[in-house]
């Protein structure tokens, strides 16, 4: 029983090496750094000017980012912020809050 | 981290890892503890901000370790948007937090009380009232606290009485605003912001704008004077240009901020910058506004101060006031400087990825108090550095190696009037061994249209909801 948790161990390690070399947050981490307007875990106590992210569906998440980032999307403060981060963490964070119940 | 480990401590991280990374199913089924030894405790000493999101965030992300926060006062009064209090907008009530979210919706223990000592080696911390609390992991988030003593004449018992600095909201900041309502007919008031690094860096101005609003509305004929070491701030270029529109204020020839060089430092393209200059046509107004702003370069550092005759002396000259509101140079909070965790610079040193102090090992700084290269000393920077603490103190306890941290700011800001805002807006990550800042523009462009300016307002005062929640409930 030790031996297979310390291998499973192993192969944790490996990918967790592998995720250190591409230096790319995972999609909690990232998360994180929206709740502090859009609500822990991405849901707002009552109704807000922000938008609740708990629950969106992935494609619109990517999307709404992606034009923010591009300017197709006009905005105040997202077109900044979304200039801040890679595509593959727009998607990993919509991973994450996707999964966040609404 | 990196460091060389020994087979048998590999393995035992290992193993750790593993048990970390099955804690919810664990918990679940038989209730155990995710980690090999008795529950961990980790303690936080400071219900700010950091302290608060740090605590809640670390129950979220682990709820089989045992949280205690160690806080003198009973309520939190929140800094931010407590300027909204000194121009009579929102009230004392207002910016007054509860700690019983924390307490009942995350089962977090709170030990209201004074910490009088620290014993790094045997992991102690130790109260006032006689409370010692063992720790795996110590987290202090203590705020700033005032070098009353860098300006000739000023101690805290001036600030206390007769130049309130209300930097840390309290009964100070009720004398602001009272001093406001009680402004004789074309008064003048000074505003001295501090010099850099200080807590919330477009909050002096703010506030310089908002007594603007208040004396426009009721006192109009009354002036602010704003003293300056600097010669620019987070926002200047948007906050400048309303002050342009809205209360007569001239653009001081010495501020370079309107170049190229200006804009393309907060992240414009030069492309973007060239358009932008183009159209950038501020008001001469040709008779002195209700906001003067006498920058660093003008002689605007506060030497020395006189109570009894309410004098401010500059490099350039002095100055009287009806109403003077200096805010001292800051350092880390008391805490940190009696408990040996700040260096030479009265701030603290941390590992920029686990925020760890350099200083005493399985203790973190978090917040204002710690050096955080780039990272402004913000309410949202403490907000977002506590969660990514939060992640990191996890991953420590259960033998892993820290995350691949990231981390946002925004700081919202009025011009003056409840319908101008702006703000500042950065993403910052690990670069060389510091924390960056990525390279988007920062603020709201020159031609922002009054919607996007409108919205702004409108955001600012939603943030103070969501934010607070974020933290507190």
């Amino acid at each position: 029983m030790t031996k297979r948790v310390l291998m499973m161990g192993v192969a944790l390690t490996g990918m967790v090496a592998a995720s250190v070399a591409l230096a790319e947050p995972t999609g909690e981490m990232l998360a994180q750094t929206c709740a502090g307007c859009h609500g822990t875990r991405g849901e707002l106590s009552q109704p807000s000017a922000f938008m609740p992210l708990a629950g969106m569906a992935e494609a619109t998440f990517v999307k709404a980012m992606k034009d923010f980032q591009s300017g197709a999307r006009p905005s105040t403060l997202m077109g900044p912020i979304a200039k801040g981060f890679t595509e593959s963490e727009f998607q990993a964070m919509a991973s994450y809050y996707a999964k966040q119940k609404k | 981290m990196g460091v060389a480990m020994s087979m048998n401590n590999l393995a035992r991280r290992e193993f750790l890892k593993w048990l970390g990374a099955s804690a919810v199913a664990g918990a679940a089924v038989g209730g155990k503890s995710a980690f090999a030894g008795a529950q961990p405790h980790v303690v936080v000493i400071g219900g700010g901000v950091g302290g608060a999101t740090f605590a809640k965030y670390l129950k979220l992300y682990e709820p089989n370790i045992k949280v205690t926060v160690v806080e003198k006062n009973r309520q939190y009064l929140r800094p931010y948007g407590s300027s909204e209090v000194i121009s009579g907008h929102i009230s004392m009530q207002d910016i007054t937090v509860s700690y019983e979210p924390l307490q009942k919706k995350y089962g977090i223990e709170f030990v209201f009380d004074t910490v009088t000592d620290i014993d790094f080696n045997g992991r102690v911390v130790k109260t006032a009232g006689g409370t010692s609390l063992n720790y795996d992991r110590l987290v202090v988030s203590p705020g700033i606290s005032f070098n009353f003593a860098a300006i000739e004449g000023l101690s805290e018992e001036v600030s206390d009485t007769v130049m309130p600095h209300a930097w840390i909201p309290g009964k100070q900041t009720e004398l602001l605003a009272k001093q406001l309502k009680e402004l004789p007919k074309g008064g003048t008031v000074l505003l001295c912001p501090p010099p850099n690094p200080y807590r919330c860096p477009p909050g002096p101005y703010e506030r310089a704008g908002l007594i603007a609003q208040y004396l426009k509305e009721h006192n109009p004929t009354a002036k602010v004077i704003i003293l300056d070491p600097k010669n620019g701030f987070t926002t200047d270029l948007t906050m400048l240009q309303a002050w342009n529109r809205l209360y007569g204020f001239n653009i001081p020839e010495a501020f370079k901020g309107y170049s190229v060089k200006g804009l393309t430092a907060v992240g414009f393209s030069e492309e973007e910058a060239k358009r932008q200059l183009e159209g950038f046509k501020p008001i001469k107004h040709d008779k002195p506004g209700m906001i003067e702003w006498i920058m660093g370069d003008m002689g605007g550092r506060v030497v020395k101060v006189d109570a009894a005759t309410k004098t401010v002396y500059t490099e350039s000259g002095e100055y009287k006031g009806d109403m003077i509101n200096l805010i001292p140079p800051l350092k880390a909070g008391k805490l940190a400087l009696d408990m040996g965790l700040a260096d030479s610079t009265g701030w603290c040193p941390v590992d920029r990825v686990t925020f760890e102090s350099t200083l005493h090992k399985n203790v973190h700084v978090i917040g204002d108090a710690c050096i955080a290269d780039e990272m402004p000393k913000s309410g949202y920077s403490a907000n977002s550095q506590a969660k990514v603490c939060a992640l990191q103190v996890k991953a420590l306890l259960a033998g892993q190696e820290p995350a691949e941290p990231v981390w946002q700011n925004t700081c919202y800001a009025l011009a003056g009037n409840q319908t101008y805002g702006q703000f500042v807006a950065d993403v910052f990550r690990i670069k060389d061994g510091k924390i960056a800042r990525m390279a988007n523009p920062r603020y709201l462009p020159l031609d922002a249209t009054p919607v996007q300016n409108s919205l702004a307002a409108l955001y600012t005062h939603a943030w103070m909801k969501t934010f607070t929640d974020d933290c507190f409930a």
